[in-house]
């Protein structure tokens, strides 16, 4: 069964169609990267699979039931700045989880269960490449160490689903490779099932296995509100040449320029 | 604090400005605050009287009332006034004893029942033992409660004084934990009204002790007799108005209350609406005892400045001779001016 | 020649400047406090510093005649404490009410108008009701500057809670996190350092408060003494005080700056 469908999925704010009819099935393991002009619904469409959007109409299910309407543990985040809690060390951020499983009431763990859970910690850690930097407060760690950080955090509570919105949109490009790779290991090694939103297409291309991009069909320049985006192109990646490339590309600028 | 601060600021710029007060001038300022034994002074400054006397002499005379009665006593102290209204105790601790020489030009009255100690649940003075007592603490009522103390036996160590601004005294009646306080008119007459309230001391009990007096700059007062002429000349020509019904009616609106409250609190002051009667009570041997009384409460009271060595460092010139020390006389008790008024002699 | 604005002092020349009007404020102190002195030496308007330090001596150094107690030490500890435990209590309520309105929709929606509007009373015009309230005892004085600081304090705090990042609220969520694990393990900790900058921001009004009670009934405390010996114009008692209130002053906030630094080091490396 597929981990994600939508059927007939509208998401309106009053008389402002941002999304209409998107229908699709993700299957687990799958990584959809989401692209598109800004304002094209992308950022929405997460924050409906996160639950701090309900759909306007039509079904957005996972496991074949409603998604929950509020954030979970089923869906882990990464947003592109204010992920990490500024006011814990690295190492602390990524016990955090663990901590809040253990203890219901105070959201701490001590003694033998902390040093169990430090060392889980560690391992995620070392794992990023951040072993050296436990001890250290968000501030401290450069863009890179902390998105890096932030996404450590995210998957010490094995989602099932990770979402990742623009994560890497403030990083220099050599910093953005090695994420690149970074990601792509962690979603091998744990069976992930990832949707990321990026404004480079390029990246897009590059990390999905299934790339969609988010575009108005109709668009009617007095009033770019009056009708939804869509999904316009659903690839399987790999499977496209440099002419879909610049076809996407030239669509979307002209979509951008129209609403701007 | 702001208060406090305009002192500190106006002081400074005042010393930097200060003119000499010996100098001859035609332009003076006095001052008064709200007291049943100063209102007069409102009425002659609004009746044309101290003008009046003012032009007979040849100068100008602004009288000036000021809401708050100790710092109306700082401001003269400071330089501010050539005059101002204060108790006889007040003018010994505040400009004497900073070393503005002073004269008490008319003694006006003193406290026949003006000033009061108020008890809860007890009607005798000897319950005070023990009590917390709330009052303008160094004020008059403060030494209305160290002569009360003193007259049963008791004193200052048997009880806890609470400082208590005047403003507050009446509310603070109203709760429970206040028990004991002692206060002088209008606050003494609208706490009496709670049927709580027993009067058990009062200043009729140690009467010619608490004299309101108008006190001028002696220098100021040597250079320029004129001043001195004139605000007592119109002081007895406003007290020949006391029994007129436009006088009483101006004085009851200005303290904010009605006829018989003015006459209650009237009846409760010895007023020496007669010239004859204020210089034979400035002249009786009884003042200079008062006066030691004053500085002894004053100096135990840390009130002469920690210089002083002994209740008569601060000397009180009477008619019936110097209390203290004659060489550092700083409050004069000088009859004669309202001898010449006596005497018709203005 | 370089302009004007594009010039700048050197480290010497800035403590220099910074030192001068201090400097000229002594001297003009001092040549007015002469002047008036030679007048009359009995002059309490501006007593010479060696009267403020006999003054000093005396309150701090020697047992009081009436009492046999020092009286700056006295009354600096009962205004101290008074201070307090005003402060912390308001501190206290302001955390409690401040996380709970700002956290949550519900508490916000019926606390917050009735915060507004008791913070928009001026604490002094109610004093009277306070002391028919609470009587004239430590109570009323506490209470003045609990009523005079909290809601500021309440107010400041649920908008410091607000402010705390929604993806970060978000991102605990994901963690598996209930409410009262959010409240416990992500707001409280990160409005704690703007409790403290809160609570300095209101220990002005704080001391103002403190002050004002003791001026109207008390036994003892700085603001007492203050208006005390105001009776009797002792401007060489209260110059001493008001310097030394306004070093207790500047010592607790200094002390409060170095707390938060030394504790909450995140806080301050990031803004």
């Amino acid at each position: 069964m597929a981990i994600i469908e939508m059927n007939n999925l509208w998401k309106e704010y009053g008389d402002q169609v941002v999304l209409e009819r998107l229908d699709a099935e993700v299957q687990e393991g799958e990584f959809v990267t989401l692209v598109g002009a800004s304002g094209c619904g992308k950022t929405t469409f997460l924050k409906m699979l996160l639950g701090t959007e309900s759909p306007s109409r039509g079904e957005l299910l996972l496991d074949g039931a409603p998604i929950p309407d509020q954030p979970d543990e089923t869906r882990g985040i990464v947003f592109q700045r204010y992920s990490v809690l500024p006011h814990l060390s690295a190492l602390e951020n990524v016990m955090l989880a663990d901590e809040l499983h253990r203890h219901k009431l105070i959201g701490r763990a001590f003694g033998g269960k902390r040093k169990a859970l430090k060392d889980a910690a560690m391992a995620m850690l070392e794992s990023v490449g951040l072993a050296q930097a436990a001890d250290k407060y968000p501030h401290q760690l450069s863009g890179g160490m902390q998105q890096r950080l932030a996404i450590a955090q995210a998957l010490m509570k094995r989602p099932r689903i990770l979402l990742l919105d623009e994560p890497f949109g403030a990083l220099d490009p050599g910093i953005r490779r090695d994420m690149h790779h970074l990601v792509l290991d962690l979603w091998r090694q744990q069976g992930l099932t990832i949707f990321m939103v990026t404004h480079d297409l390029a990246e897009g291309f590059y990390l999905g296995t299934r790339l969609w991009v988010f575009d108005k069909t109709r668009l009617d320049p007095q009033a770019p509100g009056a009708y939804g985006a869509r999904i316009t192109y659903d690839l399987p990646v790999g499977d496209c040449d440099k002419g879909t490339l610049t076809a996407i590309q030239a669509q979307a600028d002209a979509t951008a320029r129209t609403m701007a | 604090m702001t208060r406090l601060l305009t002192t500190v600021c106006t002081t400074a710029l005042l010393a930097l400005t200060l003119t000499s007060p010996a100098q001859a001038r035609d332009s003076f300022k006095v001052c008064w605050s709200i007291y049943v034994g100063w209102l007069p002074w409102d009425y002659g400054a609004a009746e044309g009287i101290v003008d009046k006397w003012a032009d007979k002499y040849d100068i100008d005379i602004d009288v000036v009332q000021i809401n708050d009665y100790v710092e109306s006593i700082n401001q003269y102290t400071a330089g501010q006034f050539d005059g101002c209204t204060m108790t006889n105790m007040d003018a010994l601790t505040i400009p004497a004893a900073g070393g503005v020489d002073s004269t008490a030009l008319i003694v006006g009255d003193f406290s026949n029942g003006n000033d009061g100690i108020v008890l809860k649940d007890a009607d005798t003075l000897e319950a005070i033992n023990g009590r917390r007592v709330n009052l303008v603490e160094l004020s008059v009522s403060h030494y209305l409660l160290a002569r009360a103390l003193d007259s049963v036996g008791l004193s200052e160590r048997d009880i806890t004084v609470v400082n208590t601004a005047d403003a507050d005294l009446v509310s603070a009646f109203n709760t429970p934990d206040v028990t004991a306080l002692a206060t002088w008119n209008p606050l003494l007459g609208t706490i009496k009204e709670s049927p709580e309230a027993n009067l058990v001391f009062d200043s009729s009990r140690i009467p010619g002790e608490i004299i309101d007096l108008m006190v001028v700059n002696t220098e100021t007062l040597k250079a320029n007799p004129a001043l001195g002429k004139a605000l007592t000349g119109a002081w007895y020509e406003i007290m020949g108005h006391l029994d007129d019904s436009g006088f009483r009616q101006h004085l009851a609106n200005i303290a904010a209350t009605d006829l018989d409250g003015l006459q209650t609190q009237l009846d409760a002051t010895r007023l020496f609406d007669q010239a004859e009667d204020a210089v034979a009570f400035t002249n009786s041997p009884a003042l200079k005892e008062t006066m030691q009384k004053v500085a002894e409460f004053s100096f135990d009271h840390g009130l002469l400045g920690e210089g002083a060595p002994d209740a008569g460092f601060v000397g009180v010139e009477t008619p019936a001779g110097v209390y203290g020390n004659s060489g550092n006389v700083k409050l004069r008790f000088d009859p004669t001016y309202m001898t010449m008024a006596a005497e018709g002699e203005l | 020649m370089k302009k004007l604005i594009n010039r700048h002092p050197g480290p010497v020349a800035t403590w220099a400047l910074g030192l001068l009007p201090f400097a000229l404020l002594l001297v003009v102190y001092l040549l007015a406090s002469d002047a008036r002195l030679e007048a009359n030496p009995n002059d309490k308007l501006l007593p010479s510093f060696s009267a403020m330090g006999d003054a000093i001596q005396r309150m701090a150094f020697e047992p009081s005649k009436r009492s046999g107690e020092y009286l700056l030490w006295a009354d600096t500890l009962a205004s101290l404490t008074r201070l307090a435990i005003g402060v912390g209590i308001s501190a206290l309520m302001g955390l409690i009410f401040g996380i709970v309105t700002g956290t949550l929709p519900y508490a916000r929606a019926g606390l917050s108008p009735l915060i507004t509007g008791l913070s928009l009373v001026p604490p002094m015009a109610i004093l009277p009701i306070l002391f028919i309230l609470f009587g004239l005892g430590e109570l009323a004085k506490v209470m003045l500057i609990i009523i005079g600081i909290t809601p500021f304090l309440i107010r400041d705090l649920q908008q410091r809670a607000r402010e705390i990042p929604a993806e970060q609220v978000i991102k605990m969520q994901t963690l598996g996190a209930n409410t009262w694990q959010i409240i416990l393990r992500l707001v409280w900790p990160q409005i704690m350092p703007r409790l403290i900058s809160a609570v300095r921001l209101s220990l002005g009004s704080a001391w103002l408060f403190l002050i004002a009670a003791e001026a109207i009934a008390a036994t003892e405390g700085l603001g007492y003494r203050i208006f005390l010996v105001r009776r009797y114009l002792s401007m060489d008692v209260i110059l001493p005080y008001v310097l030394w209130i306004t070093l207790l002053a500047f010592a607790i906030d200094f002390l409060l700056a170095r707390y938060s630094r030394w504790r909450y080091p995140w806080f301050h490396g990031s803004h």
